[in-house]
């Protein structure tokens, strides 16, 4: 077989169909990413330049991944992203920053942190000082991580709409001709599959509940009184997913038109279902929340563009796997064969012809972290040997490749993906 | 007298305000808080256990039946405390140091008091010091850590080496929890007991006293 490009081989292979080999995704969505810190130390092993690590993605410290990067490990996508923040502020205007470890970053003009008593880091809304921290990372920590700011009176006036409309908003001028300008370079300048991140239909994603764009959220905004709420307010959460689906249907038909079909792939929903054990929340929930809502925008993506559904949902979520095919799902990511039910010959035997695993590749939990490089080859060549039969399958991690991740063992993995081990 | 039934009903359906009242009236009723704790809230923890191992109840429910148990605790515990009432067993729980998630903590924290146990809870973010501290200083029984991170799991063997060295292992039992936490890593850092599930916890709780 004639070795294939790589946006070829991506088609091929969310169509069902067998590539020349498996494809690899490596930081085209913030959920199959690289903390900037392993990201560092991966390219010094790889024999690159020492540089600053541009931090993409400032809640999780994710890396940009360089283009020479990409090419070195056969990386075939490329994320098509806004340059704006969980924070609310623009990915813009680079400045130095020293992490913890000592590792040197570029973050935004924008990220401003104070420091407290502890010595760890509060981030602002908007990078926006005189407000409220809305994240914390404790000191040598690598993540941020929402600080809970629901009102007191939060419960007293609940409104779907007020919620909805903090969450999301249709796209300005600006913002549809990036991805326009953007779209075009990337499809005429590089063979690699276009990843559009969308993420509107992140329906109740629990890492959005808090708001830490927003300088005074309203309504339920504390996760765990949010997970209390799908039982206890149902008709709240509801009338919140409705005007974020009408919302983010009328923002879609802006994406169309401003990127048309030179994306593959639309990343849909950040929610989580799973958890370690078993599904988070009862199927019968799920139907009833979630499912007319992601089927309506499934619906409309399929009806109106050529693009694949792409619904990220951590943990045990073998339970709906058949209600996430109904309703249009048709790429699962990240496939945590850890989890309880996610065993890779059962999920790829009941449902590998009727959707796309995405991940699934290395246990970030245990192998890439804690065990050997040859521990991790041979993990990535089984999972790549079960998963890739007759196609529908793109290898990365199971989420995040996480700090204090040994480069040697990135290199493995990426090294059994494309069939040589630099 | 108050139908005590409908407070197991009330806890198992995740009904706070119900839960709440019954135990308001049952107490004015003159009605002994330790039988309310044993004979019907413990049981009733018990059963909305038991639905969470069989796939009946999810996070949300479980959620629920923590907080109507807690709301109808908050009303109990000064009585059960001029009671002079012995707890089934004294845990120190937190997240362990850098790390900041507490949804599972939280729900282990309120089924071990559902369970009977007196819980000191000692937030996230907690440093082996702290734990020490607790321990010294609140004469605990077992100290239950929790981890999200894959980051963050070295913290609990910090923290069992610093219970070691202040000479305080021996008087414990440790248990560990979450996400990427296994039986293999709670033997391998020498943890005494692994749980998959807060109410999994009560019962490894349980059986490592009576051990």
């Amino acid at each position: 077989m004639t070795s294939m490009k790589s946006r070829e081989r991506v088609r091929t292979a969310i169509n069902h169909r067998m590539p020349d080999r498996v494809p690899i995704d490596l930081g085209s969505t913030p959920v199959t990413g690289i903390h900037a810190t392993t990201y560092s130390k991966l390219r010094e092993a790889l024999g690159l330049k020492k540089q600053p690590v541009k931090v993409i993605e400032p809640m999780q410290m994710l890396a940009e991944i360089e283009p020479e990067v990409l090419e070195i490990l056969g990386v075939d996508t490329i994320g098509l992203q806004l340059p704006s923040t969980m924070f609310g502020f623009p990915n813009s205007g680079w400045k130095p920053f020293k992490f913890f470890d000592g590792t040197d970053l570029l973050v935004s003009e924008y990220f401003n942190v104070t420091v407290d008593s502890n010595g760890d880091l509060l981030m602002h809304p908007g990078g926006d000082l005189t407000a409220p921290p809305s994240a914390r990372m404790p000191k040598d920590g690598f993540y941020f991580d929402a600080i809970v700011r629901q009102r007191p009176d939060a419960e007293e006036n609940l409104d779907s709409r007020v919620f909805a409309e903090e969450q999301v908003r249709l796209y300005n001028d600006e913002e549809l001709n990036y991805l326009q300008t953007t779209a075009d370079y990337y499809y005429k300048n590089s063979d690699k599959s276009i990843v559009g991140c969308w993420w509107q239909g992140g329906l109740g994603d629990i890492a959005q509940v808090p708001g830490m764009s927003i300088r005074e959220p309203h309504g339920i905004r504390d996760p765990q009184r949010w997970y209390e709420m799908l039982i206890e307010k149902p008709d709240y959460i509801r009338g919140i997913f409705e005007i974020q689906t009408e919302i983010g249907i009328e923002n879609l038909k802006l994406y169309r038109q401003a990127v048309g079909d030179k994306i593959d792939v639309i990343v849909v929903s950040g929610t989580d279902f799973g958890s370690q054990r078993g599904p988070l929340i009862s199927r019968s929930l799920f139907q009833t929340l979630w499912m007319p809502f992601y089927k309506k925008i499934n619906d409309w993506i399929h009806s109106h563009t050529n693009w694949k559904t792409f619904y990220h949902s951590c943990g045990s979520i073998e339970m709906l796997m058949e209600d996430f095919i109904e309703c249009g799902i048709d790429i699962i990511n990240p496939v945590q064969c850890s989890a309880a039910g996610m065993e890779p010959k059962n999920l790829k035997q009941k449902y590998g012809d009727r959707i796309v695993f995405w991940g699934g590749g290395v246990n970030t939990q245990y192998t890439l972290p804690f065990g050997t490089a040859d521990e991790v080859k041979k993990e990535s060549a089984e999972r790549i040997e079960i998963f890739c039969k007759n196609g529908g399958y793109v290898f990365t991690t199971i989420h995040n490749i996480q700090a204090n991740t040994p480069p040697e063992n990135v290199i493995a993995m990426f090294g059994a993906a494309v069939g040589n081990f630099f | 007298m108050e139908d005590l039934k409908k407070l197991s009903e009330a806890i198992i359906g995740g009904d706070a305000q119900s839960a709440r009242a019954i135990t308001e009236k049952a107490l004015s009723q003159g009605i002994d808080p330790v039988r309310i704790v044993h004979d019907y809230m413990v049981p009733a923890m018990n059963e909305v256990g038991r639905r969470f191992d069989c796939n009946e109840y999810f996070v949300p429910e479980l959620l629920l039946s923590a907080r109507a148990m807690k709301s109808c605790l908050e009303l109990l515990r000064p009585k059960l405390a001029s009671g002079g009432v012995k707890a089934a067993g004294r845990v120190v729980i937190g997240t362990v140091k850098g790390d900041l998630h507490d949804i599972g903590k939280n729900l282990v924290a309120a089924m071990l008091e559902g369970g009977g146990f007196e819980v000191i809870d000692l937030g996230v973010n907690v440093t082996p010091e702290k734990f020490v501290d607790a321990v010294k200083n609140m004469d605990a029984n077992i100290v239950a850590m929790s981890a999200l991170l894959t980051t963050t799991m070295p913290s609990m063997k910090t923290t069992i080496d610093a219970l070691k060295n202040a000479g305080l292992r021996e008087k414990v039992k440790v248990l560990v929890g979450g996400a990427p936490i296994t039986q293999k890593f709670a033997d391998d850092i020498g943890a005494d007991g692994y749980s998959e599930n807060a109410p999994g916890a009560v019962s490894l709780a349980r059986k490592l006293l009576a051990a």
